[in-house]
């Protein structure tokens, strides 16, 4: 493992947050370009339709209208990174209400929004799904009757409305569910919820004389998104570039192209840049929230309490499209196990489609759905045994060496450390008073490996500039976390960095801001490109001054030898003597994660690599005559690995835990009839400052041997365990425990009458 | 159109605008200053919040002429580009900025939380924020930012 530099634990300021705070920070929204027109959709009126006419020539003549495109210009553009199953603008069928129609570009949004309301369209309704159930019934409607003949990613399997199945099989679970002295088997449901990111989905288009296409978009992952135009629109991709703006945050929404192509086809045929905006309802209607689900699981535990074997199936919905989804499909058969010890796991994660705008990526996909199910039950197998839920934790937790779900031999396991820490900040086993109650829930999480790069160029003045493909959406992964590592290895100041990111034309290859990432990858691909330039500018340095480069070290702006420190060059003159040309690549992919592969079929994610734990405390109050629920305390023992920047690592912790509150408390995207009933914010109801207590985290740092200075993944573990830990302290509180998200005070206060 | 009068961040302005203009949109696409957010367009997540003759409001749903004859001061306004206010440099410093969209609503709200309650507690500051959504920190480095201002703030 390489030793960190003194950059690497320190909480260091982000280099955006003076112009975050004094307002001038340009996000996807305040971009502008001269000449510029607006566009909006034109949306599916209804759920599920075969569409019979469109006439757009009222649209067409609206004065300040300058394009309209429908579904018969965008014949073959088709989107799905997974599955190719879903047409920019629909022709023929809809299969969710507010799908594409349409596409207006005008003079001004209203313009482009009056013309949107003057196309015709005429639908045959068809039988809508609203349901997994509805949709795995024999006799379902299928929602992709030419389900077969889409392109798929070979590891795919499909049939029908599943759109995906992934299934894990490890160690003989019949054998030991008919022989275990206790079998559990429950059945829990959780309901869409979405990022909410406060900026939606905005992009700026612009195609030259050239066409070479231009695009501008508050977007996690560029080089995802330049792959999708080019595939989608049928564009080289060199002819495409873009440029991520500020983000005002992700969450796994800006993932995939959204209003990108519709922006780049009206560029196209006015000549003139293009710009759109999602209002809130678009958002909240028509992209990407987390898969509602139902999960059935079944456990066999010794009357001691040892947990034998686990076995069930995961079932999300996946709206009308896969996007993700199918990846997400085999999160399920990971998440179920939680980070415990089994002699057999039989599970299948199965993603559907059903007449719902298509969910995606949210922080952590496919993974809180399986854990309320997995940590809930653990707590009711606790109670019925009689044994403290944290010592059944304890007693079942995974240590190094033990095998993870597909067989992969853990190593860097924190989760015995993370739970006692947690566990003792709660004051767990201490009396919590009447109509209160504690409860723990435990997580594990992947690190997303693939490849970042990185190049670092010496300034003639002898400052650095970094430019990394990697994209900040504001966790401060780049800003501060990579920067840091980046300077470190240089040893500067981070504030003496500048910093270049997410752009495809100026800035090297990155996976994107997904999978908890950022930090871990492209701040190694950043240290690798530090030590290259470092490496020339000894070189340079060595010829110079006559010695051998590995007797120079790199101190206070200059370059001495490491005996003799009158033998020395000042930075500048190397950058000089350099001819201006000296540049530091850098690249990192992180190895394969060795398991056993007989054990997962029909899986995008078939290990965790680099995985990361954390344990959950909470304290609440349920008021015991409406059953309403308030968190007094909440705590995360969190394993990072090793922490680059504190401030931010907890911060990341504390955002994902109250989004996860949202979830298990509050949020509920409420479908009737395939229509959204409540696309707003007054009715879409998010956490406030009021809603939640101070969150205290606690940094577990248990180094792991694949991440650069041991870092693990941070963003998205926090967000995984809420809805069960509350479930949890719940039962603790009033003896009851709710199997459907969100915890609404009529739910727990129907459980507790039934009591 | 109608004719409005507005001081913004101590400059004054006469403008012709739509009777149904709302604040934001003015502050936004007339004079430019693009610190100030829209994220809900109802007044549900106070990123468009601004200063109104000192009292923190929802400008997405503000007429401009409401505004007509008053004081209005946005983010830019809080401070010059040399000398952030104690509030904004607390939030920089105390991880209470991540994207940062929500950034510029907190500070007016808590800028006039501060003007009228210069020793806030907990749940005066949570109290005093509740009109504003943020998605990133999970608030508790927000709470933190507060607390540290208030300790050097001159109301």
């Amino acid at each position: 493992m390489r030793t960190a530099p003194g950059t690497i634990g320190v909480s260091s300021g982000r280099l955006d947050a003076t112009a975050k705070v004094s307002g001038s920070f340009v996000y996807g929204v305040d971009a502008s370009r001269p000449g510029m027109l607006w566009a909006r959709l034109r949306r599916s009126d209804l759920p599920h339709a075969e569409i019979t006419r469109i006439d757009v020539t009222r649209a067409a003549e609206l004065p300040g209208v300058r394009a309209v495109i429908t579904g018969a210009d965008t014949a073959g553009c088709v989107a799905g990174r997974y599955v190719r199953d879903e047409p920019i603008l629909a022709a023929g069928r809809v299969r969710y209400r507010g799908e594409p129609l349409a596409a207006v570009a005008a003079d001004t949004e209203e313009i482009a929004e009056e013309a949107c309301r003057l196309i015709d369209v005429e639908y045959e309704p068809l039988p809508v799904v609203s349901s997994i159930a509805e949709a795995l019934a024999p006799d379902a409607p299928l929602i992709h009757p030419d389900w077969e003949s889409y392109w798929a990613m070979p590891a795919i399997r499909r049939e029908g409305n599943v759109l995906s199945r992934a299934s894990l099989r490890r160690g003989d679970a019949a054998a030991a569910f008919a022989t275990a002295d206790r079998v559990f088997e429950d059945r829990y449901e959780t309901a869409m919820v979405h990022q909410v990111s406060l900026e939606g989905r905005v992009a700026i288009a612009e195609v030259d004389g050239e066409g070479n296409v231009h695009v501008w978009s508050s977007h996690q992952y560029p080089f995802g998104l330049r792959r999708d135009i080019a595939d989608i629109l049928n564009i080289p991709l060199h002819k495409v570039r873009v440029t991520i703006t500020g983000v005002g945050g992700g969450f796994g929404g800006k993932l995939y192209a959204g209003v990108e192509p519709y922006c780049v086809l009206l560029a196209r045929a006015t000549g003139r840049p293009v710009k759109m905006v999602h209002t809130r309802e678009e958002e909240l209607t028509a992209t990407s929230p987390r898969m509602g689900s139902v999960v059935e699981v079944r456990t066999a535990v010794s009357a001691d309490g040892r947990f034998l074997a686990r076995e069930g199936t995961v079932f999300y919905e996946a709206g009308a499209y896969s996007e993700s989804s199918p990846g997400m499909a085999s999160v399920g058969p990971m998440i179920l196990p939680g980070p415990y010890r089994w002699e057999a796991l039989a599970i299948d994660g199965v993603a559907v489609y059903t007449n719902k705008a298509n969910c995606g990526s949210y922080r952590a996909p496919g993974a809180p759905q399986a854990a309320f199910a997995g940590e809930s039950q653990i707590d009711r197998i606790a109670a019925e045994l009689g044994i403290d839920p944290l010592e059944l934790r304890l007693m079942n937790a995974v240590e190094d060496g033990d095998l993870g779900p597909s067989g992969q031999v853990l190593e860097a396991v924190s989760i015995t450390e993370a739970l006692r820490r947690a566990a003792a900040r709660i004051g767990w086993g201490e009396p919590a008073g009447p109509n209160r109650g504690k409860g723990l829930a435990c997580s594990w999480w992947t690190t997303t490996g693939m490849p970042s790069s990185a190049y670092v160029q010496l300034n003639e003045d002898g400052t650095f500039v970094l430019f990394t493909g990697a994209t900040e959406i504001g966790t401060g992964a780049v800003t501060a976390g990579v920067a840091q590592m980046c300077a470190g290895e240089l040893g500067i100041d981070p504030c003496d960095l500048t910093v270049v990111s997410a752009d495809t034309e100026t800035t090297p290859y990155d996976f994107g801001a997904q999978g908890s990432r950022t930090t871990v990858q492209a701040g190694a691909a950043a240290v690798v490109a530090a030590a290259d330039l470092r490496a020339q500018m000894l070189e340079v340095a060595a010829e110079k001054l006559g010695c051998d480069p590995t007797d120079l070290v790199v101190a206070d702006g200059e370059i001495r030898h490491r005996d003799d420190p009158a033998l020395a060059l000042d930075v500048v003159d190397v950058a000089r003597l350099g001819r201006g040309g000296l540049l530091g690549r850098g690249s990192h992919e992180q190895p394969p994660t060795p398991f056993d592969e007989t054990t997962v079929e029909g899986a995008v994610v078939g290990v965790f690599h680099n995985p990361a734990f954390a344990a959950h405390a909470c304290e609440l109050e349920v008021d015991p005559v409406t059953g309403e629920v308030t968190v007094q305390r909440y705590v995360i023992a969190q394993d990072v690995g090793r922490v680059v920047n504190p401030l931010y690592a907890e911060g990341q912790m504390a955002g994902a835990v109250v989004q996860g509150l949202g979830q298990a408390l509050y949020e509920e995207l409420v479908y009737r009839d395939g229509e959204v009933l409540n696309p707003n914010l007054t009715d879409y109801k998010l956490p406030t400052i009021v809603d939640v207590p101070e969150i205290e985290t606690i940094l577990v740092e248990q180094p792991s041997s694949t991440g650069v200075y041991g870092t693990k993944g941070v963003g998205e573990q926090g967000i995984i365990a809420p809805p069960a830990c509350v479930n949890n302290a719940l039962r603790d509180a009033v003896g009851v425990q709710v199997a459907r998200l969100p915890i609404t005070a009529e739910r727990v206060w129907r459980e507790m009458q039934q009591e | 159109m109608i004719s409005v009068e507005l001081r913004v961040n101590g400059s004054d302005y006469r403008l012709d605008v739509p009777p149904g203009a709302y604040l934001l949109d003015v502050l936004r696409d007339r004079l430019g200053l693009l610190g100030t957010k829209e994220a809900c367009a109802e007044g549900e997540c106070g990123a468009c919040t601004v200063l109104l003759d000192g009292m923190a409001i929802d400008s997405c749903i503000l007429f401009a002429a409401q505004a007509n004859g008053r004081e209005v001061t946005t983010v830019e306004g809080l401070s010059s580009p040399q000398h952030l206010s104690a509030l904004q440099r607390a939030f920089a410093r105390a991880g209470a900025v991540q994207c940062g969209f929500c950034t510029p609503g907190f500070l007016v709200a808590a800028t006039e939380l501060l003007e009228r309650c210069a020793e806030p507690s907990e749940a005066e500051i949570r109290v005093g924020l509740a009109g504003n959504l943020c998605r990133c920190t999970g608030y508790t480095n927000i709470v933190a930012a507060v607390r540290a201002a208030a300790e050097e703030w001159e109301a």
